[in-house]
């Protein structure tokens, strides 16, 4: 193996992209969300709360595609999985803590607050994020609420604050030595 | 070619820091050398510059479960893949002090190493020949005998220039960090941009990691890496007295033998001990090189805490290797100094940080949200400061690698990891956390903060030592139980020391390989 002797090298740049048909149509998460691309492992009322949640937690993320980042990401085996859930030593397939919090995070939306997450005015929303966030949460049957803030919060993050936009919105220099080119 | 033979000289399983040493020194004798490596092959142009894309490099083999009140962080410690967790390490490459091998003798804590510094001393010198450190030894006051670094230290950025006055106002020290990273070209590899990427990997070659200096060595000289070659099965001879080969499965789950004179496990601390363990048979019925009992025993994980504080200057902390700018090891070499505490530590200071990943900046600060994420975010970015606490952990006979009732995909038990901490070592870990937060106070943070206390490194397991009843190896990894059987890695560290593991790992795999060479069967 010869040693890479060259620099910084700046590829001519897809951006994180998003396949759907065997690679055939690549494109960012916030497109596939934008055009309402179907998801794979998540279901619609799944994928509207986890949407909820992250947004409230990093606004942006939804519009950057972070459902279907997600999903997309509990498509693949896991050990090509992108999700930072990979080294939290949480056993696999990933796709159960996914869905076993949010089906804990939804019963107990509607018995303390009478509705899914997705369909919360917001002062009841911010109330159930801090009751994630301070596991206040009784007969909760799922990963403990707030290692799903955590996680989530962080998948929120990966995908508004982890990319080359993400960066150039915090006025923060990514300087790719090989940018990110393939799909997610 | 391999595949036309069965058998090979010597057979390395994972190709990460210490089986490439062990590879690079035999194919260079003239063996025939195949490294078994479970993860896929990896080469520089898969490298990509993200955070997210990063995690391919974790492992992402059989799951490894956790128990107890320190737990070593398996996935987040261990990688997988041509280089093993070098590929993204950070090369932050200290020395053990003098006295961190005989810590029974000297403390009455832990276990004796069965070599002093002074024996491993040439092996450190001439690894950090062949790869390259930068760093300046005189400024680190603290640091054991050894040759100057053949490269200048990294510059020191925004963070740097505060922190180091913090250290400076309470009359303390720092040093530039000992770095397997390149300031300038070195051997044919360029020279660092500072770009903070390092977790990702350093496509360009900068960061001296397995496959820019010793597997290359090894694969020039004509050593093999099988990838996707999950090694599953140590075979002994029907006496039992000598390692035959291994049994492994390939990535379409076929199964395979592959025989040799001589066996190095360096699949890293835990799946070393689990594959010793999953290893049993009617001669060695409690595993393989386990007469003693201890494979598994005295797992280790260094205690570590992240520090951040922001500013009013800038601080540039995306700039810089991710491993960080300078080193404070002023009471390194007093492991009494604290009353109830017992160990070394040491301070990292001024790690490039990104905005997302484990951590990242956001994630240092998880009660921040929804509306207050970006302008904190926006902040932070121009003004934090980091530096990252490395303690001592101790030897403990109770923390361990066990194997579970749970099988993997080809049916070998999975991996149980316990490690709960000691009460001398939490005590280390509170003064210096004490210290750290007078340090940031000192440099001027506006606001500071710390992190959750997390395992950094894995070592022990596999313990080396002198006697055969208290270890598993000799001072050289072969095992007292099987002589052409040589574990590497640092899972024979019987001590952890406070310092980032590599740099020794290398040294002892050069020790061990030479002899190895030398009492060749
Ligand atoms: C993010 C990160 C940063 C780090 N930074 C530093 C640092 O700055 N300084 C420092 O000193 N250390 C650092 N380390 C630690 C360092 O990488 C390890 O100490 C070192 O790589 C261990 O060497 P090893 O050869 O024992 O294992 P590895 O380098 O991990 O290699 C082991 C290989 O064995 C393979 N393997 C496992 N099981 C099997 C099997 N059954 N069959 C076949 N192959 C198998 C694995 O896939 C892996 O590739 C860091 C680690 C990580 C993860
Ligand atoms: S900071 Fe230096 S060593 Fe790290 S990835 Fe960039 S060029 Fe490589």
């Amino acid at each position: 193996m010869e040693p890479l002797q060259q620099r910084r090298r700046f590829l001519k740049a897809l951006l994180l992209a998003y396949p759907l048909v065997s690679g055939a149509l690549l494109l960012s998460p916030a497109e596939a969300r934008q055009r309402k691309l179907p998801l794979s492992v998540l279901d619609a009322e799944e994928a509207a709360d986890l949407e909820t949640v992250i947004e409230a937690l990093v606004p942006g993320s939804a519009g950057a595609g972070a459902v279907h980042f997600i999903d997309y990401q509990l498509a693949r085996p896991s050990a090509d999985s992108l999700l930072m859930l990979r080294y939290l030593g949480v056993a696999e397939p990933h796709v159960n803590f996914y869905r076993s919090g949010l089906m804990a995070l939804a019963r107990h939306s509607i018995e303390r607050y009478g509705k899914r997450p997705a369909e919360l005015p917001a002062p009841a929303l911010d109330q159930l994020i801090t009751d994630l966030i301070t596991d206040d949460t009784q007969d909760w049957a799922g990963p403990p609420a707030s290692f799903l803030y955590f996680v989530w919060r962080s998948d929120g993050i990966d995908v508004t604050y982890g990319t080359e936009d993400g960066m150039a919105v915090l006025d923060t220099p990514y300087m790719a030595h090989i940018r990110p080119e393939q799909v997610w | 070619m391999v595949t036309v033979r069965d058998k090979v000289d010597l057979l390395v399983v994972g190709s990460g820091a210490a089986g490439s040493v062990f590879a690079a020194e035999a194919s260079a004798a003239g063996k025939q050398v195949v490294l078994l490596e479970a993860g896929p092959a990896r080469t520089p142009d898969h490298l990509v510059s993200s955070q997210l894309w990063a995690r391919r490099h974790k492992w992402g083999g059989a799951h490894v479960e956790e128990e107890g009140d320190h737990r070593v962080g398996h996935n987040f410690n261990a990688g997988w893949g041509t280089g093993g967790s070098t590929m993204h390490h950070y090369g932050v490459w200290p020395r053990l002090h003098e006295n961190d091998f005989q810590t029974f003798t000297q403390y009455g804590q832990g276990l004796d190493w069965p070599l002093q510094y002074a024996e491993l001393r040439p092996y450190y010198d001439r690894i950090q020949g062949t790869v390259g450190l930068s760093g300046d030894a005189i400024q680190e006051r603290w640091r054991p005998p050894g040759d100057a670094y053949p490269m200048p230290p990294v510059p020191v950025f925004g963070q740097g220039r505060l922190l180091a006055e913090g250290f400076s106002r309470l009359d303390m020290h720092t040093a530039p960090l000992p770095l397997a990273i390149n300031t300038i070209p070195y051997r044919g590899r360029p020279a660092c941009l500072y770009d903070g990427w390092c977790d990702a990997g350093c496509p360009i070659g900068a960061l001296g990691n397995a496959q820019t200096v010793f597997l290359a060595e090894a694969m020039q000289s004509g050593a093999v890496v099988r990838n996707e070659a999950t090694v599953t099965r140590l075979l002994t001879s029907t006496d039992g007295k000598r390692i035959e080969g291994v049994e492994y499965r390939s990535a379409d789950g076929s199964a395979h033998r592959l025989y040799a004179e001589v066996v190095v496990l360096a699949a890293f601390t835990v799946q070393n001990a689990r594959l010793l363990l999953a290893s049993a048979n009617s001669r060695h019925p409690r595993g393989l090189a386990n007469s003693s009992g201890l494979v598994g025993r005295y797992l280790m994980t260094h205690p570590t805490v992240s520090l951040y504080g922001l500013f009013d200057a800038e601080t540039q902390p995306a700039l810089g290797p991710t491993g960080g700018q300078l080193i404070n090891q002023d009471g390194y070499d007093n492991k009494l100094a604290v009353k109830d505490a017992y160990g070394s530590f040491q301070w990292i200071i001024a790690n490039a940080v990104k905005p997302n990943g484990l951590l990242g900046i956001a994630n240092n600060r998880p009660d921040i949200y929804g509306s207050q994420l970006k302008p904190f975010l926006q902040r932070a970015v121009k003004h934090l400061g980091v530096m990252t606490l490395v303690a001592e952990d101790i030897a403990l006979r109770e923390n361990r690698v066990e194997l579970s009732s749970k099988r993997d995909v080809f049916g070998v038990p999975l991996a149980r990891a316990v490690h709960n901490q000691g009460k001398p070592s939490a005590a280390l870990v509170a003064h210096a956390v004490q210290q750290g937060k007078a340090v940031l106070d000192a440099a001027g943070a506006r606001e500071q903060w710390r992190g959750p206390q997390a395992g950094m490194h894995i070592m022990g397991g596999t313990v080396m030592g002198v006697d055969p009843a208290g270890s598993v190896t000799n001072s050289y990894g072969q095992s007292h139980d099987i002589d052409n059987l040589y574990i590497a890695g640092p899972g024979l560290f019987p001590g952890s020391g406070a310092v980032n593991p590599t740099f020794t790992v290398h040294a002892l795999a050069l020790r061990a390989a030479e002899q190895m060479l030398r009492n060749w069967p």
